[in-house]
């Protein structure tokens, strides 16, 4: 009997042990390139050129990210981001939840088709060119608002945000029409309050994908200081186009792969500051989404 | 008797829309609500389906939709006939996504496993914390990471193969390495939040379970055989068929930030093509329809895969 209870023990620690250890290395693994383009950005250009960044940083100098903020383009791209961040978020989310709040309602006549309407872009889409030609005959191309209104509203976020609408129990809204609030009162001083976990999520998830999106500012974009900040990067740092940056006579002296890791970490800062907010609620998130109506 | 029930008919129609016209009255401030997003809906979502009539068509700007010649099918037979890169974008295209089914898919599945196994509530969260960091960089800050890491010049990886004697690699420069690059960057990105979902199926699992089996003596290796994963399998095999359903779709931003033309006879894709030629070289009806048999095929795999996940689970996948 001894001898079978020291076998299980044995084992429960052999599984244990691998999966700190796997977990461990994959965590280290998913943070050392933030670490690593941050080293680099604030080590010695001489080291850099040199190849001797691995691990830890060398020498200090904010050679690179004086050059970084000195370029034109990055402060034209990160206002377009900023700017299209904040807009494109306040007018999503206003939309995306005044719709879903209507379409959850029973009194809503033909909600069921609504939703339906709603759903079937998630299977079913015109695709990249038709959606293209829509934003040109609209007016928008070569605006910052081709980077707003064409996905201002993302299906899943309005699935979800329906969902917790359904979820909030009827007698709320019965007892506020008694006292004769309509429907709109009762959205603003009622629903947005009691749903504000589940708009506080979505919100920082389309801020995030604000920030982050490349692809409409690649197909409706052309003028470069209409560019937002991620279409900058990939010409800088994916594409190579250095050339821009090495115009200036104080960075030709400089290593690419500083002027890089310094882009890079500036235009990554931003996420990584809201990030700790994110963490709170996006688990919260995802599991008010798990909630099917 | 004709007309009465003309009249009846009618009348109902009447009243319909009376009751109609009275109920958008009554509700109004719900409509004023809903328009917005259904007149958004209308027109940057269902306008483009309409807009695929010009695959069916001569199409050019100029032209305009109205003043384009209607051609049939003929862009059809020319991308399945004629068209010299259409079979290798379907091949590049599946081949990665299987190759992300195979070596993606379970990943998550069993890093979820694995941290259900870190009893340190804190030590996990700082786990949770690190690993789903990636998930909300972009692809162009982590692709860049990428092509910077594997740089065959001043690239860490290339540095440390240069350390141990070996020749620099050029990694982005291959062929035959593309694939497997935009498979691994995948798993190092988004396999960590990948894992929230199995773990929310994790954490649903009744307690007692485990307590009976371990009564029968059951180590942790029968634990996890016998109870974790037939308990998570249901949510398994739905993300299974909706990655299924998405197989002719692989992400935009990432082939798009990680290929270059040196890769592009494994690397490009359907869309990374359809926006260079429909948009960079104005070929709209050609390109129009290469994006309409991919929603066709994409759509009907969609609904294959919700009716086996209905008939299995008594529930579709929306």
């Amino acid at each position: 009997m001894k001898k079978y209870t020291n076998r299980i023990k044995g084992e429960i620690d052999s599984i244990k042990v691998t999966s700190y250890i796997v977990m461990t290395f994959f965590a280290i693994i998913c943070l050392f390139p933030f670490y690593y383009i941050f080293i680099v950005s604030i080590s010695d250009p001489q080291f850099v050129r040199e190849g001797q960044i691995l691990l830890w940083p060398r020498g200090f100098s904010m050679q690179a990210f004086k050059v970084t903020f000195q370029h034109a383009r990055f402060y034209s791209s990160f206002r377009v981001s900023v700017f299209r961040t904040i807009v494109g978020t306040s007018l999503g989310i206003a939309i995306s939840s005044s719709l879903a709040y209507a379409v959850s309602r029973r009194s809503l006549r033909g909600r069921k088709f609504f939703m339906v309407f709603i759903v079937f872009t998630m299977l079913f889409n015109g695709g990249i060119i038709p959606t293209y030609l829509v934003v040109r005959y609209t007016g928008l191309i070569d605006t910052v608002w081709a980077l707003i209104i064409p996905n201002m509203v993302n299906t899943f976020n309005v699935i979800v945000l329906v969902n917790f609408f359904r979820s909030i129990p009827d007698e709320i809204e019965e007892s506020a029409k008694i006292d004769g609030a309509n429907d709109m009162v009762i959205f603003y001083k009622l629903m947005i309050p009691v749903a504000m976990p589940a708009i506080a999520t979505i919100t920082l998830f389309i801020s995030v994908y604000h920030w982050n999106s490349l692809m409409d500012g690649v197909l409706y974009i052309n003028t470069p200081n209409k560019k937002p900040l991620q279409v900058y990067l990939n010409d800088i740092v994916a594409a190579g186009q250095t050339e821009d940056l090495f115009g200036d006579a104080s960075a030709r002296w400089m290593p690419t792969l500083s002027l890089k890791s310094a882009t890079i970490f500036a235009s990554t800062l931003p996420i990584l500051v809201v990030y700790p907010f994110l963490q709170k609620y996006f688990v919260k998130g995802i599991m008010v989404g798990s909630v099917k109506g | 008797m004709i007309s009465v029930v003309n009249k009846n008919t009618a009348a109902k129609r009447n009243s319909y829309l009376r009751q109609l016209i009275k109920d958008i009255i009554k509700n109004r401030w719900l409509y004023v609500l809903l328009a917005p997003g259904i007149i958004w809906f209308i027109i940057y979502r269902y306008l483009p389906m309409f807009g695929l009539y010009i695959a069916f068509s001569d199409f050019s700007i100029v032209k305009g939709i109205t003043g384009s010649e209607f051609v049939g099918f003929k862009y059809f037979k020319y991308i399945f006939f004629e068209h010299r890169n259409f079979w290798q974008l379907v091949e590049n295209t599946l081949a990665i996504n299987i190759l992300k089914l195979v070596f993606y898919f379970p990943t998550p599945i069993i890093f979820a496993l694995m941290l259900n196994e870190i009893l340190n509530i804190k030590y996990k969260r700082t786990l949770q914390t690190l690993i789903y960091l990636p998930h909300f960089v972009s692809w162009v800050v982590f692709g860049s990471i990428v092509i910077t890491f594997l740089n065959p010049s001043d690239g860490i990886i290339n540095q440390l193969i240069k350390a141990f004697g070996g020749q620099p690699i050029f990694f982005m420069s291959e062929p035959k390495y593309f694939r497997w690059i935009v498979v691994a960057s995948d798993i190092w990105k988004e396999a960590g939040w990948g894992t929230i979902i199995y773990l929310a199926a994790i954490t649903s699992i009744d307690p007692q379970l485990y307590e009976a089996a371990k009564i029968d003596s059951a180590n942790k290796l029968q634990l996890i055989r016998y109870i974790t994963i037939p308990c998570i399998s249901e949510t398994i095999v739905v993300m299974l068929l909706l990655d299924i359903g998405r197989i002719m779709n692989v992400g935009f931003e990432q082939i798009y930030v990680l290929a270059n033309p040196t890769v592009y006879s494994t690397g490009d894709v359907i869309s990374t093509y359809v926006y260079r030629v429909g948009i960079g070289n104005g070929r709209f009806s050609l390109t129009t329809a290469i994006g309409l048999f991919q929603s066709v095929i994409g759509f009907s795999l969609l609904m294959t895969c919700n009716a086996i996940s209905k008939k299995w689970f008594d529930r579709g996948l929306w």
